[in-house]
Formats: structure tokens, sequence, C-alpha cells
């Protein structure tokens, strides 16, 4: 996550997004002899019943290394400056996200994780723009950054839905469990944002900030169409 | 930018605000480093507090199974080998007789004998006793559509199980289950292979697992 924010205010951010986006590609696991899924999935797989740190640590974990969770929330609070204002929006963002998530589990609504990946990287770059003025200038009207937010919440939540679903949580201890989960997505999500105020506030001070806003933005609308390319991709070669 | 206003200095954090605002994150990030990421990945535990949490035993859970991942990605060269010097169309040809994997853990007892004539339900029955954590795999050689009847219980509490074959350079699992008591039914191979179970002991004592299988296959190995 820090290295998002290293080098951001430069034009290399939008390069530096590139190289770790490449480099998470590769990760994916399984198809060993028994296959024995590894890592968080493994182990999700090996426990029954009710393991509500667990589940609080795994959202949580889940929201702070989700580099298109962060990069969104970062488009949200991007010219937000009064805490009521990032406290509404990332309320927002979060009734969303749970609402689906819980749902979406519970349902076992399965949405392709790359359709849905690629839906959230359009939210990134639908963030971007919003934050660029682009649709006050292109169609002269501001579209509800409230219902905005809210909106791609929902499509963030089925993305976690569709993650869970993929981890395979045994029925037993479910409701528990996914409600620890979702405990933990708010936990990840207050720490990461912590994390971005601090650098913004840092950066708001300097008289640079008005300067590279716009760099920074379409920057972040780069990195989201990169995820809606690579998104894409999977879908058809997968 | 057309929409947004530069922000007054005075709805801005002030220097001093920030500065603590980091401290804090620091600390905060290197207590939680400690007590719940370290425990959580890697099993190391200075403080103790991850135990206490669940999460040093997701840590273990994840080192173990990178490790047997380890193991069977060292082994697989062996077992494809061995599936090898069955002749095609020989289904019952004796194969080598099965090596234990080289692991950490220590073997436990294995009993395979023949069912007694009077019942001649099953025709071979192995029980196998797993330490808390432990694993343990039995397979079946078997050609492509054939079918195994099985049943399986486990003594002294439930066990995972994951039902899978592999063979040929090709792997599949048929069914996979978390804190099941029995099963029973029939196995139908996929592929040319070795078909079978894998079980693991979550409890926190030993339980022993019997597994009779009859039907057509070669011969029952244990494998792990």
């Amino acid at each position: 996550m820090f290295s998002i924010f290293s080098g951001w205010a430069s034009r290399r951010s939008g390069l530096a997004l590139c190289i770790l986006m490449l480099a998470l590609i590769g990760v994916s696991g399984d198809a060993l002899a028994h296959a024995v899924a590894q890592g968080d999935k493994g182990y999700i797989q090996e426990i029954s019943g009710v393991n509500l740190v667990s589940f609080i640590y795994l959202g949580a974990k889940h929201m702070v290394t989700g580099y298109d969770h962060i990069l969104f929330l970062f488009g949200v609070i991007f010219f937000l400056y009064k805490m009521q204002h990032i406290a509404l929006y990332v309320s927002l963002f979060a009734l969303g996200h749970s609402t689906t998530m819980l749902l979406g589990v519970y349902f076992n609504i399965g949405i392709n994780s790359y359709l849905i990946d690629a839906i959230i990287g359009l939210s990134v770059v639908y963030k971007a723009l919003d934050n660029l003025g682009a649709f006050q200038r292109w169609f002269g009207v501001q579209p509800d950054t409230r219902a905005a937010t809210l909106l791609f919440g929902f499509c963030h939540g089925f993305g976690l839905s569709t993650k869970i679903i993929e981890y395979d949580l045994s029925p037993d201890g479910l409701v528990p469990n996914l409600l620890a989960f979702n405990l933990g997505v708010e936990i990840g999500q207050l720490l990461a944002l912590s994390a971005i105020l601090i650098v913004m506030g840092y950066w708001r001070r300097s008289p640079s900030f008005m300067r590279h806003a716009y760099t920074t933005n379409v920057a972040m609308m780069c990195a989201g169409f990169m995820l809606i390319g690579l998104q894409l991709t999977g879908y058809f070669v997968a | 930018m057309y929409n947004h206003n530069a922000p007054a200095q005075a709805e801005l954090p002030s220097a001093r605000q920030l500065l603590r605002s980091t401290l804090i994150a620091a600390a905060t990030a290197t207590a939680l480093l400690i007590t719940v990421v370290l425990p959580a990945e890697y099993a190391i535990d200075p403080t103790g507090i991850g135990r206490v949490l669940g999460l040093t035993e997701m840590g273990e859970i994840k080192e173990q199974l990178a490790a047997e991942a380890e193991q069977d990605a060292a082994g697989a060269n062996t077992s494809s080998e061995t599936i090898a010097l069955v002749a095609p169309g020989e289904n019952v040809a004796p194969l080598a007789e099965p090596q234990p994997t080289a692991i950490v853990e220590q073997p436990a007892p294995v009993v395979v004998e023949e069912a007694a004539p009077a019942t001649p339900l099953w025709r071979d029955e192995i029980s196998i006793t797993l330490s808390p954590g432990q694993g343990a795999e039995v397979k079946l050689t078997m050609s492509e559509g054939a079918t195994a009847s099985f049943s399986w219980e486990s003594n002294g509490g439930p066990v995972n199980y994951d039902t899978h074959g592999d063979g040929g350079g090709r792997s599949i699992s048929y069914e996979k289950g978390r804190g099941v008591d029995s099963d029973s039914g029939e196995l139908t191979a996929a592929f040319k292979g070795n078909h079978g179970w894998f079980f693991r002991n979550r409890n926190s004592a030993d339980v022993t697992v019997v597994l009779r299988t009859d039907g057509e296959y070669g011969q029952m190995k244990r494998v792990l």
C-alpha cells in the first residue's frame, strides 16, 4: 500500500501502480497433488465452526491489501477536507459494500470475479473523472457523488462476496463468521483510510497539492483502466 | 477540477496534528504487526497474544500447508513414475511398495489386512491413527471408469477429508468435507491413476480413521 503513496505526487505514480498490478497478476495458487489450497483459502478450508477473530483478521487483511478498494477510497476522499464529509462518504461506501457482501454470500450470488473486478476498476475510473470535473465539462451535469459512492459500494460488496464464495466457507458458523469478516473489512477500511489521510494531510498542506491533483487523478484513472483491462483479459483467457 | 475548490488552510490539519497522527499510526502498525499479522501469517508470536486470539493457529496451518505443498511438488515426479510402471490394460499390476514421503511427522502405525472370507463385503480395510494436525492419504490404483465402493468412519472426533485422484499429470478433487464423522459411497475414477482419500485431524486429540474398500481397483496403498 505504501508503495502506492510514496511516488504518487510524481507522474511516475501511474507507472508504479502498473508495475504493482502486473506483479499481482502472477499471484494465484492451488493445483497441487491433493488439491490442498494454501494461504488464507487453505486455512479457511481446514477450519470449521465459529472463528470470529480469524475472520475479523481476514476481512481487515482483504481490505488493507485490496488495492482496488483502496484506490477507490483514495478517490472518494481526494477532495474531502472535513471530517464529517469523510465520515459520510466512507459510511455510504461501507453501507453499500456490507449490504451486497452479506446478501451475496448468504444467497450464494456468485458473480464472475473477473467481471465484478472489472466493474470495480470502472468505479476507479469514474471517481477519477468525477474528481477532475469531467462530467460537468462534458455533459454540464454533476452526478450525485453520494449516490455514486453508495452504488459503487454495492459493486465492491459483490466483489467481496465473490471472493468469500471462492474461499469456500464452512456452512458451520457461516453467519457469525461472515459478520466477523464484515467487521474486519470495516476495521481494515479505517486503518487504510487513516494512513491515506495522514499522507494526504501532509500533501494538502504543500502548495503543490492543487498543481499535482490533476495529474494524480489522471494516474488514478490510468490504474483504473488497467484494472479493467487486466480483469477483462482474465475473463476471456481464464 | 472544475467542481472542486482549493482547501482553506483552516480546514487542513496542523503540522503538529499530522506529526502526532503519524506517530500514532506507526505505533499502531507496529503493535498490530507483532500481535496480529506475524502470528496469523507466519506463526511468529513473540507476545503470546496471537495464541490467545487464535491467530497463531492460522499461521501454523498456513505454514503446514505450504510445507506439505512443497513436499507434494518434490514427490510429484516419483508418483508419476510409479504409475508409468503399470502396463496398458494391466490394471492389477503390482506396484512398487508405497514409499512414505519424507515428512517431519512420524507416520502413524498402519494395519492393512484382508477381510475375513466370512465377511466378503469389503476387500481391504485400513486403520490409521492421526495425531492432532496430522494428515494421511490412502489411494487405490484404478483405471479410467473403474468404480470402487468405500466406507470410512472416524473414531475420536470428526476429520477433514478430500476425495481426490492423480495420475498421468492430471489431478482431480471429487469431494471435500470438514468436520465429518463418516462417509460412504462409490468412487469412479475419472482417469487412470491413484484415487483415494486425504484425511486430516484438526481435533486436539488423536483420532482413528477406519477405511474399508471394495470394487474395481488394483491395490490399496498408503501414500502419506
